[in-house]
């Protein structure tokens, strides 16, 4: 018997066509202003309410949480069906989810580790953009090396207090709360004194302070906490598992562990379509670049890494086929995907010849410059989530049985 | 990827191609070990009888052959699954020759032909290889200069897997003015073979010198239509069997990293070793998902089968050549020496890579299928 996917594809197909016609009758109006490329870069109010109002459109039309449990909101179906929205908004260009931190990671942890009523109190609402979550993971002097986080939470009877410094949260400015990790027992050892919280933004002794992006868009943050205090029942999991908690986040966010609520497209619709386009609109040595053989080769060699890369996510779902290392695939699929669109970017802006030292608001850049800003937003997925530099690490140790680095 | 969108195959395995998989593992962990693969470097033969003659009774030998004809009428996935294996432990066993010889018997035999040669190249009682590379290097049949005159054949085909060792060569001739596919034995009066000295010990291959011998059958199908059939396959196959290689050389690689000291630590435990290991990694299972994905297109009649199958085999080679380089590189000053495998598996690497294609190759044939052929 063939180990295929587990749903059937008839089923399937048909709601691929429903997916379809409804982003086709239900595309949203022009903004009249620049959408930002993801949601890392959402800077103004406009765009955040734009990009809010069209996350509740698509849930409200059941596409968002496919997957999930019908009593926290979500559409009870079967593993399969929320790529395929995912795939058909991509496909439309439709702008993308919002609340990706809510969809994609906040989401799936808590109903893995939380109790009923944390289920009821934040899942319909992430799912429909009502609260839009962020991550407070990172910190100044705790980036790579997650565990050395210092941010503190001390218990007081019924309440947490925080006090700490977060940094790199997208849509800080707007989130209602945020997936937090604080040291909750410095005595411990590193990872076992970590706790998981989940944690209200808009309370006193929190303060967000903008950060500008090397695209010179905003929408990225650091985030202050003085004495910032919410109740006990905030805590996700037990106290000291937040380490735990926190690599199953990670899981998630590297696309590694499948449950995402949506939001997990490819939000670029920068791909090897677009090269395409792009070498047979550009000119070079007064020919078409398409027809030039070195450009051939470096389109031929994007398309094979891509098709590979399509094919390695299907593969992980036959066990027989990935018998032998089964953790290699979902552990390499960030750094190769994240790598690829960056080469890809890069060759993009390289194909422009002089054009490709042009940014938006010069009349000569080519599609307003969007390659390059493209490109040096391709760092985002190079760096966040962990660097291809630690996941490296990770392959190497967990897959390859290589002693550890530190 | 709107270049890429039309491609519809889906990835399959089962139950018995995952048995397989084990039993080959298994069978070729003992009889094809590192230790028995060197033993027979300096044999004149190259490859253990007993060993085949196991080949055949497993059916292995008749894999792709029409059961009717004593063949397991099994497809490109299992070919796939058992190149991959053979890969792995450098098999030098022509496998691959004689499966793709008694498949392009298969496909371009009439009625006859096929009931005539398939049972005994099935069991193995016959030992076939495909011999369609000229001297200069081009592989297609319609390359070929070996011509028919008279009902004799001559002409020269050169890196011919397995020359000394084949009963019978399958090779593509000019008849008239068209290329048909004759079969000549290997004791025909007026063939000679000469042994090759091959870079890769373990893969023995040679030139045939045809001069005035005749062959014993022209496959009735036109050579362009068995080589549209046969190619697909080859690809895939010489490409599992690359993926094999590159685990194998990884494998191989990621164990002494993990005990070999220096500095007081194991040298895996250095990101200057660890991380290429992991690029060896990620670029031999991208390889991977291409050779099943283009194994399952074959057997699925996939018109994306040679699009796939061309990825598979530029993808593998890449893979092959790079896991093989950091084999040696990262067994230091022992990865230099006679006595370290490494070595083994870059020899395999460098000779399979211009076989049927290099990645240049097919790259140029990829991008010709998704952007059309370039203007003359």
């Amino acid at each position: 018997m063939a180990q295929e996917e587990i749903f059937t594809q008839e089923a399937l197909d048909s709601f691929r066509a429903e997916v379809r016609r409804w982003v086709e009758q239900n595309r949203p109006p022009d903004p009249g202003f620049v959408l930002p490329q993801t949601m890392l870069s959402v800077t103004t109010d406009d765009q955040f309410t734009y990009l809010r109002d069209w996350q509740a459109k698509v849930y409200d039309a059941g596409f968002v949480g496919v997957e999930w449990p019908v009593e926290y909101g979500g559409g009870g179906r079967p593993r399969g069906y929320q790529r395929v929205v995912d795939q058909e908004m991509s496909r439309a260009g439709v702008p993308f989810l919002i609340n990706l931190v809510g969809l994609a990671w906040a989401g799936p942890v808590i109903l893995a580790y939380g109790t009923e009523a944390q289920k009821q109190r934040f899942i319909m609402k992430a799912l429909r953009a009502d609260e839009i979550w962020c991550q407070g993971f990172s910190e100044p002097s705790a980036g790579s090396d997650l565990a050395s986080l210092q941010t503190r939470a001390v218990r007081n009877g019924d309440e947490w207090a925080v006090s700490g410094h977060k940094v790199w949260t997208s849509l800080g400015r707007y989130a209602h709360q945020m997936i937090l990790l604080a040291r909750t027992d410095p005595d411990a050892q590193k990872h076992a004194g970590i706790s998981f919280f989940l944690a209200p933004m808009k309370i006193e002794g929190i303060e967000v302070a903008p950060l500008t992006k090397l695209t010179g868009e905003g929408g990225f943050n650091q985030i202050f906490f003085d004495d910032a205090r919410f109740p006990a029942e905030r805590l996700l999991g037990q106290e000291g598992q937040g380490w735990e908690i926190a690599l199953a986040t990670l899981g998630f966010e590297r696309g590694a562990s499948d449950g995402a609520a949506g939001g997990r497209s490819d939000v670029y619709s920068y791909d090897i379509g677009a090269l395409i386009e792009l070498a047979r609109e550009t000119v070079r040595d007064g020919r078409p670049a398409l027809e030039d053989p070195s450009v051939r080769d470096r389109i031929a060699r994007f398309a094979t890494e891509a098709v590979a890369m399509r094919f390695s996510r299907l593969r992980t779902r036959i066990p027989g086929l990935v018998a032998d290392r089964p953790m290699a695939l979902p552990l390499m699929a960030k750094v190769e995907s994240s790598e690829h669109l960056q080469r890809l970017a890069d060759y993009g802006c390289e194909l422009q010849g002089y054009a490709g030292s042009l940014t938006k608001g010069d009349p000569a850049a080519v599609d307003e410059g969007e390659w390059q800003r493209f490109y040096l937003n391709t760092y985002s997925m190079t760096i966040a989530g962990g660097t291809s530099e630690i996941v490296r690490n990770i392959l190497g140790e967990k897959v390859l049985g290589l002693p550890k680095t530190r | 990827m709107s270049a890429l969108d039309s491609i519809s195959t889906r990835l399959a395995y089962t139950e018995d191609q995952a048995l397989l998989r084990d039993e080959a593992r298994r069978m070729l962990a003992t009889r094809s070990s590192i230790e028995a693969v060197r033993a027979l470097h300096p044999d004149p033969v190259g490859d253990d009888p007993a060993v085949w003659s196991e080949l055949a009774q497993l059916g292995w030998l008749g894999l792709l052959a029409s059961e009717e004809h004593g063949g397991a009428g099994l497809g490109a996935v299992e070919f796939a699954i058992l190149a991959e294996e053979a890969g792995r432990t450098l098999l030098p066993t022509p496998l691959l020759a004689h499966v793709l010889a008694a498949k392009v018997v298969d496909v371009g035999g009439s009625a006859a032909q096929r009931a005539t040669w398939l049972p005994p190249l099935a069991a193995g009682g016959l030992r076939a290889s495909w011999a369609h590379v000229e001297v200069g290097g081009t592989w297609r049949v319609d390359d070929t200069t070996v011509e028919e005159e008279g009902g004799r054949l001559h002409g020269t085909k050169a890196f011919v897997w397995a020359a000394e060792t084949a009963d019978v060569f399958c090779l593509p001739v000019r008849v008239d003015g068209e290329v048909r596919i004759a079969l000549v034995r290997r004791d025909a009066v007026g063939l000679h073979v000469q042994g090759e000295a091959g870079l890769d010990r373990t893969r023995r291959q040679g030139r045939i010198v045809l001069d005035g011998a005749a062959p014993e059958a022209l496959l009735e199908r036109p050579a362009s239509e068995v080589e549209a059939a046969i190619l697909p396959l080859a690809w895939t196959a010489l490409a599992a069997e690359s993926v094999g290689g590159a685990t194998a050389a990884l494998d191989l690689t990621a164990a002494y990293a993990a005990t070999r000291e220096q500095f007081g630590k194991p040298i895996g435990a250095f990101q200057a070793i660890k991380h290429p290991l992991v690029n060896v990694l990620i670029a031999t299972e991208q390889a991977r998902s291409l050779v099943y994905a283009a194994a399952c297109a074959i057997d699925q009649g996939n018109d994306d089968a040679v699009l796939l199958a061309r990825m598979a085999k530029a993808g593998s080679a890449d893979a092959y050549g790079f896991a093989t380089s950091r084999a040696i590189q990262f067994h230091g000053g022992f990865g230099f020496t006679e006595d370290c495998d490494a070595h083994l598996y870059r020899r395999r690497a460098l000779a399979s890579r211009p076989a049927l294609g290099d990645p240049d190759h097919h790259r140029a044939r990829i991008a010709d299928q998704i952007l059309g052929a370039r203007a003359p």
